[in-house]
């Protein structure tokens, strides 16, 4: 398991991505399934940024699993709730956003949305069958 | 790191990440396109929800105005995040 914090802007979406690279290489995973984690992390995050009101100065995020499954972990500190799990699908020819959540869902093998402590927390499972 | 080359033949070569962070350039870059365009993916490597709200946006910018929109060589991870978003039903994808 890999934690870290990360600054609450986008700014912080490169290091995102190469703490994942970093994660699924010391998991021996295909490389190429950093693509997918990273993806859905970016549109966590900038989901979170959009509608999250309120928010600490950083956010944590966590990777973990066994075997074939990567979980991960995104937490936001000291946020309104806003769950993810609920909000509608815009058509898919919308050029305002929205694509995100089409994707995470078509993408996650599963998804998970508490709040507690005003730390609304998202865990996604993701498997890469070997 | 992300690069976008609009030239004047209406080809558009993009290359590197398109996040969230770099919409906005893009968005910007291709503002300036006012005919039929063809995007080269070639060397683009990511693309997020945030990168296809801006194709989105250029592709109906220019269908209303009665031009074209392609998009082309992509890798089939980006090919992938264009059926996972339903867009292949929307976008011309060569």
């Amino acid at each position: 398991m890999m934690e870290r914090r990360f600054p609450r802007n986008l700014g912080s979406l490169e290091p995102m991505a190469q703490f994942v690279a970093d994660y699924v290489g010391s998991r021996g995973f295909d490389p190429e399934h950093s693509f997918t984690v990273d993806l859905l992390i970016e549109e966590l995050f900038t989901n979170q940024l959009r509608h999250g009101k309120g928010g600490g100065p950083e956010v944590s995020l966590r990777l973990g699993g066994e075997r074939e499954e990567l979980v991960l972990t995104l937490r936001d500190f000291d946020v309104e709730s806003f769950d993810p799990t609920s909000a509608p699908e815009p058509p898919p020819d919308a050029s305002a956003g929205g694509h995100g959540l089409r994707l995470v869902r078509g993408i996650s093998d599963s998804i998970r949305y508490e709040y507690r402590e005003r730390s609304a927390i998202i865990t996604i499972t993701k498997r890469f069958p070997r | 790191m992300f690069e976008i080359l609009v030239q004047q033949d209406g080809l558009v070569k993009l290359s590197g990440r398109l996040d969230a962070a770099q919409a906005d350039r893009a968005k910007a870059a291709l503002d300036a396109v006012k005919g039929s365009a063809t995007l080269d993916l070639t060397d683009l490597d990511y693309v997020s929800s945030a990168g296809l709200g801006v194709l989105v946006q250029t592709y109906k910018r220019l269908h209303d105005s009665g031009h074209g929109f392609k998009l082309t060589n992509m890798k089939p991870r980006i090919r992938s995040v264009f059926v996972y978003a339903g867009l292949d039903k929307v976008l011309r994808l060569d």
